[in-house]
Parts: C-alpha cells; sequence; structure tokens
C-alpha cells in the first residue's frame, strides 16, 4: 500500500475516532437529560422548548402538566405548584399548533400525569405540518426511537453545547463560560427548570404591558391593509378536524386524566377588531368556539373555563403587550382563578360564557386616552 | 421550509456524503478500466442523477438547454458561415439562453413592477431552476468564443459533462470549457490518485466545517437585526449585519471549498472563487477576491465587449455601471440586488476615479494607508450587504438607518457577549491562511499539497483535517441551506 493510501487511511480512521468522541461526550454530559437526570454536571436548560421539553419530560417528576401557547409561556412552575397544589412541568410552546401541542402532550401522558391544565384558544387549530415534517419539533427524540437518539448523538450542536456545559464546570473559567452563555449562539443558558421561559429579572413590566402598546396593536391589525389577515386560517370544517383530532383524540384516549382547559383571557380589543375590521371571521370564530365548548364540555374528565368574559382584566388594557398577550400579573391571576373554580362553563349550557363575551364586544367601545 | 429546499441533495446532507459521492467515485474509476470516455459519461450521467433528486421536474430543461447550445456551438465551430451569419448564429444562441433566463428568474418580477405602475392584475408565479443562472453563464461563455474562434470541437459527452458536472452545477464556481474540458478529456483523472483523493477530502472538510460550524453558528446573530420582527438598536443592526457579512462569506466560499474539494477527488481541479476577499483593500481588490470565476466572467463578457475602459473614462464608469447593476440583478430578481450591484457600481467608479485623481501615498505612511484602506473597504462592503440580505428596500433602510443612529445603543451582556463571537469570526477571515494557502492549491498548474509552506505537507495537519471533517459531518443540520443556492 502506498503512504499516500495509508494517509487516506489514517484521516478517514481518525475522522470516525473524532465523531465517536463527540458521541460518548454528549452521552456523559447528556445536555437534554435525554437518558439520565443530570448528575456528573450541573443541569443546564435551553428556552427552546421544543426541543427542551423532550429531555424535561424524562428528567422531571411531574403529578401535572401546562401546555399552551406564548400566553401560557411565562408561568412559574413553583407559582402553578404552590396556587394549585400540584407537581407541575411547563411543556408550552411558543407559536404552537394544536397538531404540536398533542404531540408533547401524548409524550408526557406516557409519564402517567393525573392532570393537563391546558391553555387552547382556537388560534392552534388552524393548518399546520405532520409532525415529522416539522423541523423544529425533534419528533424521533420524543418517540425515544434509534433514529431519535442517533440524530442527538451525532449533532454537532450538542456536542458543542455539551463541551460548553463541561466547560462550564470547570471553576477556573466557570464565570467567563456563563456569561458568554446567553442562549443565542450557546442555547443552554439557564440552570434552574423553574426559570425556562421566564421574564428575566429587571424586565420592562411596565414599559412592556400598558394600554398604549395595546392599542397601537388593535390600529395596526385593524389597519384595513392589514385586516385581512384577521380570517387568515379561520376555515370552520379545517379546525373542527384538527379539534377532535388533536384535542378531542388525546382528551378520550385517556378518560383517567383530568384536562382543565381554559380559554385564555384576550383583551377585549382583539374581539373589537373581528367585529370592526372583519366581522364574518368573528362568526366563525363565535361558532368554532361553541362547538368546541359542547363538545369538551360532553366528556367527564374535562373542566373548561372561559376567561374571556373576565371583564375587570380584559377591559384594562394595561394588562397587556398587544392586544392578546396579557402581564405575569395576569398569570398569577389566571391560576387563582383554576384554584378558585371561577369561570368554569356549564356543562348543561356551554355556550352562555361566549355569548356573554359577544354581548360585551357588541356594546363596547373604544376611549381614546 | 418549502419542499424543494427539504428535498435539495446538499453537499452538507448525510445521503449526499455517505451514499451519492462514493457510487459516483467508484464508478467513476470502476469504468475508468474501460477507456476514456466511459467515465465521462458516468459522471455526466450521475451529475443528472444529482440535479434530478431536487429538479425533476427540470432535467429536460436542463437537457434541452445542452442541446441547444451545442448545436449553435457546432454550427460556429464546424461551418465556416460568412461574418454577418455567425453573428446572427451566436445572437440567436445568446438570446435563447437570456430568454430562458429571464423567464424563469425575471417574468415574475417584471409583473409585480408593472403591476405597481399601472395595476394591471398580472400575476406569475414561476419556479426557479436550480442552478439555472450558473449554467446559462457557462453556455454562453462557449457560444461566445465558438464565436471568436477559440474553441475547438467537443464530443458531446464532454460538453453534457462540463455543463452538468456536479460539484459545479448548483452554486458555481461558473466553469470555462478551455479549463474543464480538456481535464475531462484527460486519461490521467481516471485512475484513482489517494494523494488527490485525499487532499481532496482535506478542503472538502475546510468547506464543510466553514458552513457547518462557522456559517450556520453565526446564523442566529443575523436575525437580530433582520428577522421582520427585529426593531435593532444601534449595536443591534451593527452585530446582525457584521455577523451577515461573514456567514455569507464562510457559507459560500465554504461551498466552493466542498466543490474543489468534490471535484479533486476525480483528478478534476476547479477555479478558486474565493481569495480572502475581507483582506482587500480596495473594492477593485475585492472583486478579484470575491466569487472570482462571476467577477472574471463579467469582465470578459460584459465589461469588455461593453468597451471596457478602451473609450474614455466616462464610458469606463458607465460600463462599471452597467456591468455591477446586471451583475446585482443576476444575483436575483428584486431591487434589493440592485442596490447592491449599484452600491458597488459607484464604488468601483469612486476606487478608480482616486487611483487617478488620488493624491500618491508617502512610503512612511504605506502601512498605515493600508490598514485605512482595508478598514473603509471593509465597512464599504457590510453596509452594501445590508441590501444583498434584506427582504425589501424599506427592510435595508431600516436597518441601515439603526446602523446609523448611535443615540440608541443597549450592549447589554447579550450583545458584548455577541460581538466577542463576531470578532472571533472576524480575526478568521482577516488573519487566518484561506483554504488554497493551507493545502498549497494551485488551479493553474494543477497541483495541490506541493509548496513548501502549505499546512497540508505537515504530519500533524492530516489528524486535524480528519478532526475538522468530523465537527463538519457532526455539524449537518438537515434544514441548512447554502445562501448561493437561490441565485
Amino acid at each position: 500500500m502506498s503512504s499516500a493510501a495509508k494517509n487516506l487511511l489514517r484521516f478517514l480512521a481518525t475522522s470516525g475516532l473524532v465523531m465517536l468522541s463527540a458521541v460518548a461526550l454528549t452521552f456523559v454530559v447528556d445536555p437534554l437529560q435525554i437518558f439520565r437526570p443530570a448528575r456528573l454536571f450541573a443541569a443546564m436548560y435551553s428556552q427552546d422548548s421544543r426541543m427542551q421539553d423532550a429531555g424535561l419530560i424524562r428528567s422531571q417528576n411531574f403529578d401535572t402538566v401546562f401546555m399552551g401557547t406564548s400566553l401560557a409561556i411565562h408561568f412559574r412552575q413553583s407559582d402553578l405548584d404552590r396556587v394549585l397544589g400540584v407537581h407541575s412541568l411547563k411543556l408550552s410552546l411558543n407559536g404552537s399548533t394544536s397538531v404540536e401541542q398533542n404531540f408533547v402532550l401524548a409524550a408526557a401522558l406516557e409519564r402517567h400525569p393525573k392532570r393537563v391544565l391546558w391553555e387552547m384558544d382556537d388560534w392552534i387549530f388552524r393548518e399546520a405540518p405532520d409532525i415529522d415534517s416539522n423541523i423544529h419539533v425533534p419528533a424521533d427524540l420524543y418517540r425515544r426511537n434509534l433514529r431519535g437518539f442517533a440524530s442527538y448523538l451525532f449533532s454537532g450542536s450538542m456536542a458543542r453545547e455539551s463541551a460548553w456545559i463541561l466547560a462550564r464546570s470547570i471553576p477556573l473559567i466557570e464565570k467567563p463560560v456563563a456569561w458568554l452563555t446567553t442562549g443565542v449562539l450557546f442555547k443552554f443558558p439557564i440552570s434552574h427548570v423553574d426559570d425556562i421561559n421566564v421574564l428575566r429579572p429587571g424586565f420592562d413590566v411596565a414599559g412592556t404591558y400598558n394600554a398604549k402598546r395595546a392599542r397601537a396593536a388593535f390600529r395596526y391589525i385593524s389597519d384595513p391593509v392589514r385586516s385581512v389577515h384577521l380570517s387568515d386560517g379561520v376555515d370552520y370544517d379545517m379546525r373542527v378536524r384538527n379539534f377532535e383530532r388533536d384535542a378531542i383524540g388525546l382528551i378520550a384516549a385517556h378518560p383517567d386524566v383530568t384536562f382543565e382547559i381554559y380559554y385564555p383571557p384576550y383583551s377585549i380589543l382583539q374581539w373589537v377588531a373581528m367585529r370592526d375590521a372583519s366581522p364574518q371571521t368573528f362568526e366563525q370564530v363565535y361558532h368554532f368556539t361553541a362547538y368546541v365548548s359542547r363538545r369538551l364540555t360532553s366528556f367527564p374528565n374535562v373542566r373548561l373555563y372561559d376567561f374571556r368574559e373576565a371583564k375587570d382584566v380584559t377591559h384594562d388594557l394595561n394588562n397587556y403587550a398587544d392586544v392578546i398577550h396579557h402581564s405575569p400579573t395576569i398569570d398569577l391571576k389566571v391560576l387563582s382563578w383554576l384554584a378558585e373554580g371561577k369561570y368554569v362553563v356549564d356543562p348543561t349550557d356551554p355556550t352562555a360564557s361566549l355569548d356573554r363575551l359577544k354581548a360585551q364586544v357588541e356594546a363596547y367601545r373604544m376611549e381614546e386616552p | 421550509m418549502t419542499k424543494s429546499e427539504k428535498d435539495l441533495m446538499l453537499f452538507n446532507s448525510y445521503p449526499f456524503i455517505f451514499l451519492f459521492l462514493p457510487i459516483a467515485l467508484f464508478g467513476y474509476f470502476a469504468l475508468g478500466r474501460f477507456g476514456n470516455l466511459a467515465p465521462a459519461i458516468w459522471l455526466a450521467l450521475a451529475s443528472l442523477a444529482f440535479y434530478a433528486v431536487s429538479n425533476w421536474a427540470f432535467v429536460a430543461l436542463l437537457l434541452a438547454s445542452i442541446a441547444f447550445n451545442y448545436l449553435v456551438g457546432w454550427l460556429l465551430i464546424a461551418y465556416r458561415l460568412r461574418t454577418g451569419v455567425r453573428f446572427a448564429v451566436l445572437t440567436a444562441g445568446v438570446a435563447g439562453d437570456l430568454l430562458v433566463l429571464c423567464y424563469f428568474k425575471y417574468a415574475g418580477f417584471l409583473a409585480a413592477n408593472l403591476n405597481a405602475l399601472f395595476s394591471t392584475g398580472l400575476s406569475v408565479n414561476v419556479l426557479l431552476p436550480v442552478g439555472i443562472s450558473f449554467y446559462s453563464f457557462t453556455q454562453i461563455a462557449f457560444l461566445v468564443d465558438a464565436y471568436r474562434g477559440k474553441v475547438a470541437h467537443y464530443a458531446l459527452p464532454h460538453y453534457a459533462l462540463f455543463v452538468t458536472y456536479f460539484p459545479h452545477l448548483i452554486a458555481g464556481p461558473i466553469l470555462h470549457h478551455k479549463d474543464m474540458i480538456p481535464q475531462f478529456e484527460s486519461a490521467e483523472s481516471k485512475s484513482p490518485n489517494p494523494r488527490l483523493i485525499l487532499c481532496g477530502l482535506m478542503i472538502f472538510a475546510i468547506g464543510l466545517f466553514k458552513k457547518t460550524g462557522l456559517a450556520d453558528g453565526i446564523q442566529p446573530l443575523v436575525s437580530l437585526a433582520f428577522s421582520s420582527e427585529a426593531t435593532p438598536s444601534f449595536d443591534q443592526a451593527w452585530i446582525g449585519a457584521l455577523a451577515y457579512t461573514f456567514q455569507l462569506y464562510f457559507d459560500f466560499s465554504g461551498y466552493s471549498d466542498m466543490a474543489i474539494g468534490i471535484s479533486l477527488m476525480f483528478g478534476i481541479f476547479l477555479p478558486l472563487n474565493f481569495n480572502s476577499p475581507y483582506k482587500a483593500t480596495s473594492v477593485i481588490d475585492f472583486w478579484r477576491r470575491w466569487h472570482m470565476t462571476l467577477s472574471q466572467f463579467l469582465r470578459d463578457y460584459l465589461y469588455i465587449p461593453l468597451g471596457g475602459n478602451r473609450n474614455g473614462r466616462l464610458l469606463r464608469y458607465v460600463n462599471l455601471m452597467i456591468t455591477m447593476v446586471l451583475g446585482g440583478l443576476w444575483h436575483g430578481a428584486a431591487w434589493t440586488f440592485v442596490a447592491w450591484g449599484a452600491l458597488h457600481g459607484v464604488y468601483l467608479c469612486i476606487n478608480n476615479a482616486w487611483n487617478h485623481f488620488g493624491p500618491a501615498v508617502a512610503p512612511r505612511f504605506a502601512r498605515v494607508t493600508e490598514i485605512a484602506a482595508l478598514i473603509l473597504t471593509f465597512l464599504a462592503v457590510v453596509i452594501a450587504w445590508v441590501f444583498f440580505r434584506a427582504d425589501s428596500m424599506a427592510s435595508a433602510l431600516s436597518v441601515l438607518s439603526k446602523m446609523a443612529d448611535p443615540t440608541q445603543i443597549i450592549f447589554g451582556r447579550g450583545e458584548m457577549a455577541n460581538t466577542m463571537f463576531v470578532l472571533i469570526y472576524a480575526a478568521l477571515a482577516w488573519f487566518a491562511p484561506n483554504t488554497q494557502e493551507i493545502m498549497g492549491y494551485d488551479h493553474t498548474n494543477r497541483t495541490v499539497g506541493e509548496t513548501s509552506g502549505a499546512w497540508s505537507r505537515r504530519p500533524a495537519f492530516l489528524y486535524v483535517s480528519a478532526a475538522v471533517l468530523a465537527f463538519g459531518i457532526l455539524g449537518i443540520q438537515q434544514h441548512s441551506e447554502f445562501i448561493y443556492f437561490r441565485f
């Protein structure tokens, strides 16, 4: 064999060896805690819930899971535990669809929690790709199959994160490494599970949630140029199909689990924008929500809450960053309502709260500051 | 993500690295025993298969384009036509290529602009065949050279391979027939050369790492300035613009390195496309270092035929502007690309005027001047990249306005950390040797690893580059497309 051919073999063998070393590093450090809860190295967590949840479901102990969109992302698990007397795991996903929520919840339900808290609105039932076509959800890792483990272990970014977590465990360089871990390039900046996706200390709550911003958002979405988007993805039949598959399918398959589902307290401006700029959208959302309420309340293991009629919150625009996203103060209020059983939808009259909301919307007049 | 993006067989994908490339190499060298033509046909078929995986709908277009240009070229080469007829044949050939290119690339853009001006209600949705900009240009060059009498007759399989050759087909480098076809005809490249395969793998490794380790790694910082939700501060806008400057360089030069490395495994030397462009000390110098094969094409087949610098200073500037605006438009059918090209045209005019009218620099200030020139050139290029990256003119102007407004500075912990990462990338671009320096790759003399200073001659480099390949492969993300695929 020529020396060039020997060098070629050495090169390929070395590449293979380095790859196996990286695999070993990821397996030992296990940044997502897929194989075992963190022991050798301090546990670190990512803000990327679609990835992080695959590990949380395995590494955490819980009897209650909390699911939702950006409206449920800033909750603290410790608040849930304290107010509701549970041992919770927050799995909320920013901008998520019912396909994603169903998939993550189904994986969590394999750990047999007693209760699911679910922030649910009509928007999650929009059209969405199936879970295996969704590049943001590592579906096989949730499924814990060979392909999922291989994609985790043979991932350069996981090896890089592992090396970074390893570096962070060295006392001499711990501080600069922690300082550089902002979550943008290195994705595991959080050291306490309770801090995942909560608002950082010193966050300007008053500057973010105020009536000025809520009104500005209202003007933006109800502008004639953009108001056409209010009707994006509101096709009734499609939403019903998605709801039946992703929500009812899961609820019916787990009769031993209690599903506490709530409609989030959007600001009244969201509905007023529809009323004024796209009345047909308002009608469609009304009919779809009525259908959802009737279906959900027909299950004995579902308790449905409608917080959209909570006038003291939804009419106070200082609670909002735009027309739907409410402040952390309202997060706590939502928990207290859940604990106190307020705004529970009556199974014998499931659309009563919806009709009260409709009356509020029809009567509402914008107050300019 | 669109279906076509998802289905592309990228160089930075497992199917390409572990399946397509080994099979293509094995077939090529196995058929090398049966003569000179069979491996070329195999490689052309493999290239078509490579293209068909993601663009099967456009394979017929590619084949038709090859047949059309080969026929026109054959008329120009094989027949002694009168001058007027030769010119008419050339015009028909070039016009045919440009018409197809314009239809697929610019029809939608034209319709949108007509709509904006006259409310015509015209709507055109045409899918862009991947690589059409590249294979159109290579064949236009072939026709022009055939007209000039600079082309010998090529066999159809070699010509087809020249156009379809998979290492360059999708995003260049833009090949020249006089450089490539003699290599395809040569018997030497048809038997496996372990040294060339090893050097090719090393170059491929460097390119793959540039893409998956460096370009993909810094991508999150780009969205700080350019995402639709972003309202960046002064420092965030600069971090985003600089991050894109380095992302684009490592992405495209990484792709070009991978193309060169893959081709070298087949014993074929591709031309260089990059030569440390951010080390340029003038915009003229920059264009000799950035996307070099495009610059050469535009110079030889647009700028010089327009008159180049032969008709006085003013017309030279006009020719520069035309060349750069069309070069910008070649990158994409959008006003942002036109603005980017026009800005570089203006830069080149200023640069030429400065060379002519500017004061001479005293030797004792040469070093300082050179550093100042490097910084000025770099900043000019960064500003132009904002147009190149932005989704719209409004977005580009918004980012530029943030970059010009130092009253809004955040520079918190996140921005400081991001600045550190940008500085690391800058250090790599400014101070690290480039791939051809590391490998001693000499396209002109068809040698690699033979220059005494090349790192590739050091034994330890074998292991370092093997590790680089491993990190490059591990860094592969299933949703990471090369930026230049869309051009």
